[in-house]
């Protein structure tokens, strides 16, 4: 999906003599293991229990039934509900993430490592005790919303609990996934595209949306699926900043393996989760780079 | 994120012992967990005994001489090794130093599991050596199907007759063969008093607090069996109904609540109420001494239109080296005066009612450690439902309607 500018093809790399040597089949060994273990492997169990049924004190039994696809496709609530809160968490981490992207990667000069470090020590503390910080940011004591209490004098507002925090958890735990693949590709665009769009007579916003857009796409693409992926499953925000209250996906197969411990039902949601994704995002890819060879220009 | 991680980490950032109800939220997991272990965990007791917690043997010097006058005189040659695995600090250090000087035994093996999954996965990795070991009730089952656990011969127990038949005869042993009962805790009522205008006795009462002056300020413990509990027992039926019709009504009354709730939280609601955000909880008594320490107002209750509880055991294990030796320790164990020293050690309630008695009445009248004789009588031992679709249907609908006005 990474396309590459045709001026940035290596020409000068040394032609290959031999075919794929016992050297390079070594090197492959690790990640081809890790793939097939790890991933492929669990991939194939969850296909295959999803056919299964409950066994009598919980988990897998060996059968092949659909009932499970059927529960999976008429209990849609959490995965429509998932969607919703994904989408609309992918928009709110493009929003914050391009315009600090474009800064690190265009305007910061000598700050940028410094930025960029900044960016990365959060990923210093768990991911559960960042989430548990924003208890504190959100909360009513000390937080945001007693904050907004003060201003507005009102009695009550309540933020933890609501899908706003969710929102507002889900941003910030994928953010940085969004910022750096744009800022890789803003911060390898030829700042002269800019400057002759300039001269050429567009405006701010033309240029923006006609050289600098089309330059970060690849870098767009890759962190709304790095960033949309992971917020589909998402199970421990709901749960501390939402109280709960926001049942998503991920928490709907909770309830599904450990509540009920249901392997097979559990398997058929995720199996439908999976394929559902591939297919939006497949989609996605498609539609963003449809017509990416020709593109017509103009001063607006 | 897996859900253990989140209890094994809260509870460490609480620093006391984790409530042990909150493993087994974490049952489902089990085998997955088994088979991971299977794959790391090795070598049984037999292999480290530099591990034995060592305790001096006894030389009569126990403040608490056990009053143990009606065992009878073993007819079995006593092996000189007992090898235990049992969780973290729930065996009190003055009963086996007794039971060492009592019985000649010189070698008292005490290795610890932190949850019912790693004691499966160790016996599933083929952890012999082990005598006896205190597994939650509802995994005896299936441990009793894998073939880990021995019927047990009543006969050399005679202390069982101390046991409260509240106990016993239940869905996990319907006829007692395989498991004791050791300690208990029940799911009930947590509130703070200066937040409401009266104390809840009952689920009844629980109902209207909710509806009324703690609405918006209540939180359910996530746990489908425990969250069913409240509107069955309410309406006069059994906490483990499957019954159509009787589920329809708990429908009722869960979707009644549901937007009345300010969460839905197993971790962290004990700090929800510490910090005033809620009043009144459905959950487990754990939290009161690991979240709600500084809390002044705080209390528990055992409804009196009655509730279930959660109960550990003693089983005896396939192949134990030491099965004289265990007996005479599972009899011991059962004897009124040693059983009241294990609930002040513990701090659990013993399900032996000659021991009642003996406790420490600061543990005795607590009720959130040992219910009171009227409520024990209205407890129910929870069946595993977590297989009833209509269940699962209504509680996914109930957390899909939580907080929704």
């Amino acid at each position: 999906m990474a396309t590459v500018a045709p001026g940035q093809t290596a020409q000068s790399r040394p032609k290959r003599r031999r075919g794929p040597g016992l050297l390079t089949a070594i090197l492959v060994l690790p990640a081809a293991l890790w793939y097939a273990l790890l991933l492929v492997a669990p991939l194939v169990i969850v296909f295959i229990f999803s056919f299964g049924i409950r066994a009598k004190n919980g988990g897998y039994a060996p059968a092949f039934v659909l009932d499970n696809y059927a529960r999976a496709v008429q209990k849609s609530e959490p995965f429509i509900l998932s969607l919703e809160m994904a989408i609309f968490g992918t928009i709110g981490c493009l929003l914050v993430a391009l315009p600090l992207a474009y800064f690190i990667a265009t305007r910061a000069r000598r700050r940028k490592g410094l930025l960029i470090l900044l960016l990365v020590i959060p990923f210093w503390t768990s991911f559960l005790i960042r989430t548990y910080a924003w208890l504190l940011i959100l909360g009513p004591d000390l937080g945001l919303a007693g904050l907004l209490q003060g201003l507005t004098g009102a009695d009550k507002i309540q933020i933890l609990g609501t899908p706003i925090a969710v929102m507002i958890g889900l941003i910030y735990g994928y953010l940085p996934l969004m910022i750096f693949p744009l800022y890789v590709t803003l911060e390898r665009m030829d700042r002269t595209l800019v400057e002759a769009s300039k001269d050429l007579g567009a405006g701010r916003w033309a240029t923006f949306r006609q050289v600098t857009l089309p330059v970060a796409l690849p870098g767009l693409v890759t962190g709304s699926i790095l960033v949309f992926i992971p917020m589909m499953g998402e199970y421990v925000i709901p749960q501390i900043l939402g109280y709960g209250r926001t049942y998503l996906m991920g928490n709907a197969l909770v309830t599904d393996f450990l509540e009920a411990r249901n392997w097979p039902q559990g398997s058929a949601r995720a199996v439908f989760l999976i394929v559902v994704m591939i297919v939006t995002i497949a989609g996605y890819v498609w539609f963003v780079n449809r017509g990416r060879t020709t593109r017509d220009v103009s001063v607006l | 994120m897996a859900d253990q991680d989140l209890d094994a980490m809260l509870a460490r950032m609480g620093g006391a012992r984790m409530s042990r109800r909150g493993f087994l939220r974490a049952a489902g997991l089990g085998s997955a967990a088994a088979a991971l272990a299977a794959c790391t965990g090795s070598g049984g007791a037999s292999t480290s005994p530099s591990t034995a917690p060592s305790v001096a043997p006894s030389t009569g010097g126990s403040s608490e001489a056990p009053s143990t006058a009606p065992t009878p005189a073993p007819s079995y040659t006593i092996e000189k090794a007992l090898y235990m695995y049992n969780w973290a600090q729930y065996i009190s250090p003055k009963n086996i130093d007794a039971f060492k000087a009592q019985f000649g035994v010189t070698k008292f093996q005490y290795d610890v599991y932190d949850n019912n999954d790693a004691l499966l996965a160790k016996l599933q990795a083929g952890a012999t050596g082990y005598d006896i070991c205190s597994p939650t009730a509802e995994f005896v089952p299936g441990m009793v199907e894998q073939g880990f656990v021995q019927k047990l011969d009543k006969t050399r127990i005679p202390n069982l007759a101390n046991i409260d038949p509240v106990f016993k005869g239940l869905w996990w042993d319907p006829n007692d063969e395989y498991l004791i009962p050791k300690d208990y805790g029940t799911t009930g009522i947590l509130y703070r008093s200066s937040m409401l205008p009266s104390i809840p006795a009952s689920w009844k009462d629980f109902y209207q607090l909710v509806k009324g002056p703690a609405s918006g300020k209540t939180v359910f413990v996530d746990s489908m069996g425990d969250v069913f509990v409240f509107p069955l027992k309410m309406l006069g039926f059994s906490a483990n109904s499957v019954d159509h019709d009787e589920l329809e009504q708990a429908r009722t009354v869960l979707l009644d609540v549901a937007p009345h709730l300010l969460a839905l939280d197993s971790n962290t609601y004990g700090t929800k109420m510490a910090k005033g955000e809620a009043s009144l909880a459905l959950g487990w008594t754990g939290v009161l001494e690991q979240q709600m320490s500084k809390v002044k107002d705080k209390g528990y209750v055992v409804p009196s239109d009655g509730t279930i509880f959660w109960l550990d055991t003693w089983v005896l294990l396939t192949g134990a080296p030491d099965p004289n030796a265990s007996y005479a320790w599972l009899n011991f164990i059962q004897d009124p005066a040693v059983q009241a020293e294990e609930s002040n050690y513990n701090l659990y309630a013993t399900p032996n009612d000659k021991a009642r008695p003996l406790v420490d009445p600061a543990v005795l009248n607590n009720t959130a450690i040992f219910p009171t004789e009227e409520q024990v009588k209205a407890l129910e031992g929870s069946k595993d439902t977590s297989g009833n679709t209509q269940r699962l249907d209504i509680y996914e609908e109930f957390k899909q309607n939580i907080g929704k006005a």
